[in-house]
């Protein structure tokens, strides 16, 4: 073969190697890597999907090697890290994130909102509440950012700060935060009061009276108000308004009314007022209330008739355990023995009982609380009707 | 891997060097519009520069309508999906 023979060979062999390098350079740029890191990305959303968050974790940490700039995936890492109690390594992910320079302004802010979240976790709230000030000033995911600032002002029961950024809430997103501001009111005049400066607890429940007008907790309060000042008559009228408010809450209600109506001397108002919740009411509170009412008025026959016929309308473990009270003085021998062997394991049934249960997230409480320890939402815990609770 | 890479790039330039050195004289173009005189080495270099061009082109055209086919046909099973759900 002579020179110029392997030369015009040389030019299809040019044609090829271009042809054969451009489709390589194509196909490793676009399908298969494609298909590569999207592969790898559902792969991790199956294992998340599955509750299996340490291999969702494996699964992206490989997909952030393959790709430095995916900042989802980064994201996405981040939130494993943090809900796996990681922090640490969550706080590193964000702030690695956020040192990018070429990151874009919607993505940082994203990457501070997700460093906020971890370094509340961390229990660095002031960290946290300094660059969720920041977002709120930036105005870029202000609201989530004021949620987390109202989460932290709770937390410290800074409660004028709290009632500041749920206004500016409200006013951001036109969601009522009327609720939420009157609890805070709530807790502000509990204070007031604990402090002896009752003028000030006053102003603070008008506060609330201005946010909610019929809210329970104010008329409960005012009526604690009334009544440690001695007033008597018209402490029962606040719980009464608050029975009114919020029929629910009459298990914690009662027996600051009770007190007031055996203070005040209107005990007939009190039978008045319990026989008209028990038509409106399904627990057993007002059962056993009335029933001590007319033990002490009527005498015990009469009040463990009435105990009688309401246990079959309204089957209680309260309510056996207070008709095992009343008939133990009446009985000897081995009936007493047996009433009190009854006593004892109604008594241990009831010990461990959840009374309040957090209609939000299900947390079950023995005693009541405004503020649900577990969701911090308020008002939300209410009381548990059923054979073995109220 | 690196390393051979340059290697291999280094001979072929001083392949290349070699056989223009060896190569100098000229050749003359009548390309319709103008004239012109290369070396014989240019001229080659030249032609598998475009052949290399001309290969790369083709693929990229070719994979490029082949690519845009296969995303029609997806959306087209897409839509039809969506209007029979």
């Amino acid at each position: 073969m002579n020179l110029p023979v392997l030369l015009i060979l040389l030019l299809p062999l040019a044609y090829l190697s271009g042809w054969w390098t451009a489709r390589r350079y194509i196909v490793r740029h676009s399908g298969a890597r494609v298909s590569e890191l999207s592969s790898s990305y559902f792969r991790g959303l199956n294992y998340l999907l599955n509750e299996q968050p340490d291999k969702a974790i494996e699964v992206f940490l490989k997909l952030a090697e393959l790709n430095r700039d995916t900042v989802e995936t980064h994201l996405a890492l981040g939130n494993l890290f943090r809900r796996r109690g990681e922090v640490d390594r969550a706080i590193r992910v964000h702030q690695h994130l956020i040192a990018r320079p070429n990151l874009s302004e919607d993505m940082k802010t994203i990457a501070l909102l997700e460093l906020g979240e971890d370094y509340m976790r961390a229990g660095l709230l002031d960290r946290a509440e300094t660059l969720f000030a920041d977002l709120v000033a930036m105005n870029a995911h202000a609201p989530s950012a004021l949620r987390h600032l109202i989460g932290i002002c709770q937390h410290e029961r800074d409660w004028h700060e709290a009632i500041a950024y749920a206004r500016r809430l409200e006013e951001m997103t036109g969601e009522s935060q009327a609720q939420q501001i009157a609890h805070f009111c709530c807790e502000l005049a509990e204070r007031s009061h604990a402090h002896g400066a009752r003028d000030e607890a006053q102003r603070y429940l008008q506060q609330a009276f201005e946010c909610l007008p019929d809210f329970v907790r104010a008329h409960l309060l005012a009526g604690q108000f009334l009544a440690a000042e001695g007033r008597y008559a018209e402490a029962v009228e606040a719980f009464e308004s608050a029975v009114r408010a919020d029929v629910e809450f009459v298990p914690e209600i009662l027996p600051p009314l009770l007190d007031g109506y055996a203070r005040s001397q209107q005990m007939e108002r009190a039978e008045r007022f319990l026989t008209d919740v028990l038509a409106r009411y399904q627990g057993i509170s007002p059962v056993l209330a009335l029933a001590r009412i007319y033990a002490g008025r009527d005498g015990e026959r009469q009040a463990v008739d009435f105990l009688t016929r309401q246990l079959r309308q309204r089957p209680s473990v309260r309510g056996l355990m207070a008709l095992i009270d009343v008939t133990i003085d009446r009985s000897s021998g081995e009936a007493r023995e047996n009433f009190q062997l009854l006593r004892g394991l109604t008594r241990t049934l009831l010990e461990g009982q959840a009374m309040h249960r957090c209609s939000r997230c299900g947390f079950g409480a023995k005693a009541h609380h405004w503020q649900c320890p577990s969701c911090k939402s308020w008002g939300t815990l209410r009381p548990i009707h059923g054979v073995a609770s109220e | 891997m690196r390393l051979l890479i340059v290697f291999l790039l280094l001979l072929f330039v001083l392949l290349g060097a070699a056989f223009g050195a060896l190569n100098g004289g000229l050749v003359h173009y009548d390309l319709l519009v103008f004239q012109t005189d290369l070396p014989k080495g240019v001229a080659l270099l030249l032609a598998l520069v475009a052949g290399w061009l001309l290969g790369g082109l083709t693929a990229w055209i070719g994979l490029g309508l082949r690519q845009r086919r296969r995303a029609r046909a997806q959306r087209g099973a897409a839509d039809s999906g969506n209007g029979s759900a």
